[in-house]
């Protein structure tokens, strides 16, 4: 194997070990992460119920599952370098030969098994108290969660880079994004298609967002067992957009790493 | 072996680094130019403010110069990173680079893996290096449970994890306990010597250049105003300093700068006896004398004076006419 | 007196910490973006679950939009106190404040007022905005009494539930002494129990016992069917009865939270861990 994809490989594993280990040396970290998931699909599944309509409140605890995958890619993805350059990571990682993509990926795939426990949790939970009505098509789903995440972790990256553009704002961009982007992908409710409350136009932004494409794909196969047929032009849409993610963030790393080496502001510490 | 028949390691020519900020441009680096080769403890001796830490970050490649040229192991930092990434590390005091819930053993294996290495190879290398730092008892600890001073050990552990020809180290025992820096300046010195390292400090405490630094280059506002060996340095002001106590408070010491043959002082208040303590830069014996005439003349009290072996401090003064403390304060305002 | 000055600096304070980073249009808008979403989420997940079952009415979308936003408000400064003590034993504010010869009480409270005066704000704001986009996108007449007697009820409200929400904070604020990791994740938990709780978007009856009797005594519950007696359903009588369960309510909280927080205070100078860092 040529020395830099050991090299890759290498830094990937390790940034998914040290992701992982975190968590595992301190359970407590689950309860952390499920807390807003949890009440977030109880409270919506209660009022989805109190409507009358049992059937959707599957909606409300799917909701809750994906919803934890999208606080792991806001608050551990996007803004993780912005905590890293805090405490002096940053420069550690820029001042190694390792590749920046291969830090991104393998954050990714530690924010993919850290994230699962708590969306298990969510969904046993919700099964158990709501025990609502499933009509899954499993291999649409399963290739369908498989590709949301994806494209979502490739969104995180792109916005991790874009965060490095950022100072102290940080906290406070990933607690203006948290409701707006689960509003617009419909991650309690169809926000896209026929059910979709909003017009046309907003429905054409939201499908920017990854997350609602693989939401309105999720619900069409495990609700209505809608099965490869029905949903592949969702799962293309969603290779695309990962593939694209993955590009950009790599490509907005670069330039501003670049911008930050010029303008000096790689190695600011807030604390 | 001679020392210019040692590999230079660091090249540094003309350098200049411009910060853009609201009110006005700021040169942090003005014209800097200095050669470091294999093996020294290159010190970056000055006061806040001067231009050190933006010195490293341009050699580390965190930063770009915005002119001149600056080459490590050859290569130039500006256009060929990735290769001067392969063979440098770098820590800093102010850093708190692990991560909380992973031991000490589990972050240095992770640095390791920054650099590719196989695992048998960084398990190796982790033993060692604790075993010089004095982190045998720790490296099982979570990061966020260890002390300031055993989490800086970590810091400076992973600065060698990847085995580096140079390694960038910008105040690296900044609030540690006397023994805690004692160890890691050992460490330092044992690191050149028997591995050839390039050891590059910034600092500003003049203490720890002397202890460990075979070569230090005084910097003052961007600039480099000398540069030789901390013995050199000293033997060349000549006359031991003068130190006076005068009272009473405040002090009005401007006369000083005209007596000839004085090259600058520092002040220091001693608020609890009501002096002030003035150090003297002198260049001769002669001139001792008229500085003491001039206290005499000045109408202050002369409470006691005496001579005291030449510092670094005074070396920066003989440059600047000002000390550490009072440069600070007018780079502040 | 001067502890009325250590309230006022403290409220200051706050407003630096919350928009200090940008300008305060740009941080107060970015404050009114979630709640606005997250109001208009709960009202959309009713209005098509209701509309699937032909049970749409538009009174139970002005009961949620009231309760969503509200439930909101009280979540984001019932956990400020907690924030000023994590955030300040990190900064050396907290222990200062403590060593003054003022308790921190007053800090806490001035911290807390600070966020109660932005989040009744944005409150207000993504309540309106909310109603707007709701009536609009569900095509339906929303019911909603907009007099100037409703909306001074609605701020009566919004000012009687202030002793609870500071209890609920200073009760907070007493476990964070303690705390010495994940002290940030509390809000979360804060928010869930209250949304559930509060009667935020659904009557708390559809719980089952005793967790219906639990939302039921919630002072926090009161505040909200008052407020929605104000703007929604107009019934003067319900409503003072409301505000003055949740006053008299929150005053019994806020004193036994000031009881629990002196404790805590006590154990942590037992304990050495004023000044400890929360991870």
């Amino acid at each position: 194997m040529k020395l830099e994809s050991r090299l890759w490989l290498r830094a990937l594993y390790a940034r998914m070990w040290v992701r992982v280990m975190s968590v595992f040396n301190e359970p407590l970290w689950i309860a952390v992460n499920i807390g807003f998931p949890f009440f977030s699909s109880v409270g919506l599944g209660l009022l989805y119920a109190s409507t009358g309509l049992r059937s959707f409140v599957g909606f409300a605890i799917l909701g809750g599952i994906m919803i934890s995958f999208w606080g792991n890619v806001l608050w551990s993805m996007a803004s993780q370098f912005y905590w890293d350059k805090q405490v002096g990571l940053f420069e550690v990682y820029l001042t190694s030969p390792a590749p920046m993509t291969a830090i991104l990926v393998g954050m990714s795939l530690g924010g993919v098994v850290n994230t699962v426990p708590s969306a298990v949790l969510v969904a046993v939970a919700g099964w158990l108290f709501f025990a609502p009505p499933l009509s899954p098509s499993w291999l649409a789903v399963g290739l369908t969660f498989a590709l949301t995440l994806a494209s979502l972790y490739a969104m995180g990256m792109m916005l991790s880079s874009l965060y490095l553009a950022y100072g102290r704002e940080a906290e406070s961009i990933n607690e203006a994004l948290h409701e707006p982007v689960s509003l617009l992908s419909g991650v309690y409710f169809p926000s896209i298609g026929n059910f979709s409350p909003f017009p046309f136009s907003v429905q054409v932004f939201a499908s920017l967002i990854p997350l609602t494409i693989g939401m309105d794909a999720l619900r069409r196969a495990l609700f209505f067992s809608q099965g490869l047929s029905s949903i592949y032009l969702h799962l293309i849409a969603l290779s695309v957009m990962g593939g694209a993610l993955l590009l950009l963030a790599s490509k907005t790393m670069k330039l501003l790493e670049q911008k930050g080496r010029r303008e000096g502001t790689i190695s600011v510490r807030l604390r | 072996m001679l020392s210019h028949e040692l590999e230079l390691r660091v090249e540094v020519q003309n350098l200049r680094r411009e910060f853009d900020s609201k009110e006005k441009k700021v040169v942090a680096l003005n014209g800097v130019s200095l050669k470091v080769r294999e093996g020294e403890i290159f010190g970056v001796l000055g006061p806040n403010g001067a231009g050190k830490t933006t010195l490293i970050r341009i050699l580390s490649t965190l930063l770009l110069p915005t002119s001149g040229v600056a080459r490590v192991m050859g290569f130039d930092v500006a256009s060929e990173p990735e290769k001067v990434r392969a063979v440098i590390n770098m820590a800093s005091g102010s850093e708190r680079a692990g991560y909380d819930y992973i031991s000490a053993r589990g972050n240095l294996w992770f640095f390791s893996q920054l650099y590719g290495l196989p695992s048998e190879v960084a398990k190796a290398r982790i033993k060692r290096l604790s075993q010089l730092l004095g982190l045998d008892d720790y490296l099982d600890r979570k990061f966020y449970m260890l002390s300031t001073g055993y989490r800086q050990r970590v810091t400076i552990a992973r600065a060698f994890i990847n085995d580096p020809k140079i390694v960038f180290l910008d105040e690296p025992t900044i609030g540690l306990d006397v023994m805690t820096a004692m160890s890691i300046r050992e460490f330092l010195i044992k690191e050149a010597k028997e591995n050839g390292r390039t050891i590059f400090l910034a600092t500003h405490n003049m203490a720890e250049v002397d202890a460990i630094c075979n070569r230090v280059a005084i910097i003052d506002r961007g600039r480099i105003l000398t540069s030789d060996t901390p013995t050199n340095l000293k033997r060349s002001l000549g006359a031991p300093a003068l130190v006076m106590e005068v009272s009473p408070l405040p002090v009005n010491l401007a006369f000083l700068n005209a007596v000839e043959g004085v090259k600058g002082f520092t002040t220091s208040v001693d608020e609890e006896r009501g002096l002030a303590r003035v150090q003297v830069v002198v260049e001769s014996e002669e001139c001792v004398t008229r500085a003491l005439a001039g206290v005499a003349a000045s109408g202050m009290r002369l409470v006691s004076s005496w001579r005291q072996q030449t510092t670094l401090e005074e070396v920066f003064v003989s440059l600047v006419g000002r000390g550490f403390v009072e440069r600070e304060h007018e780079v502040g305002e | 007196m001067s502890s009325v000055k250590t309230v006022l600096a403290s409220v200051r304070i706050g407003w630096y910490r919350d928009f200090g980073w940008t300008n305060p249009l740009t941080g107060f808008l970015m404050k009114t973006i979630a709640p606005i979403a997250s109001v208009l989420s709960a009202s959309i997940v009713y209005w098509l679950g209701s509309s699937a079952a032909g049970t749409f009415d538009p009174s139970h979308v002005s009961y949620i939009l009231v309760g969503a936003a509200l439930y909101t408000h009280v979540a984001a400064y019932s956990w400020v106190p907690s924030q000023a003590i994590s955030e300040g034993k990190w900064s050396y504010v907290f222990p200062q404040v403590f060593i003054s010869p003022k308790s921190s009480t007053p800090f806490l409270v001035g911290r807390s007022l600070a966020s109660f005066v932005t989040s009744a704000l944005t409150s207000l704001i993504s309540l309106a905005f909310a109603y707007y986009v709701a009536a609009s996108i569900f095509k339906s007449s929303i019911p909603f009494i907009m007099t100037p007697l409703s909306m001074s009820l609605l701020l009566g409200a919004l000012v009687a539930n202030v002793p609870a929400t500071l209890g609920l904070g200073i009760l907070l604020a007493a476990y964070t002494i303690f705390a010495s990791k994940f002290e940030w994740a509390l809000p979360t938990y804060v928010a869930g129990l209250l949304m559930v709780f509060c009667e935020a978007l659904f009557p708390v009856s559809v719980l089952p016992w005793p967790l219906s009797a639990f939302g039921n005594v919630l002072p926090f519950t009161q505040f909200i069917r008052a407020a929605r007696e104000a703007v929604v359903y107009g019934s003067l009588s319900a409503y003072s009865y409301y505000v003055a369960y949740c006053l008299l309510g929150g005053l019994l909280f806020l004193a036994v939270s000031l009881w629990a927080y002196r404790w805590a205070e006590r154990q942590g100078r037992k304990k050495g861990i004023i000044d400890r860092k929360v991870v």
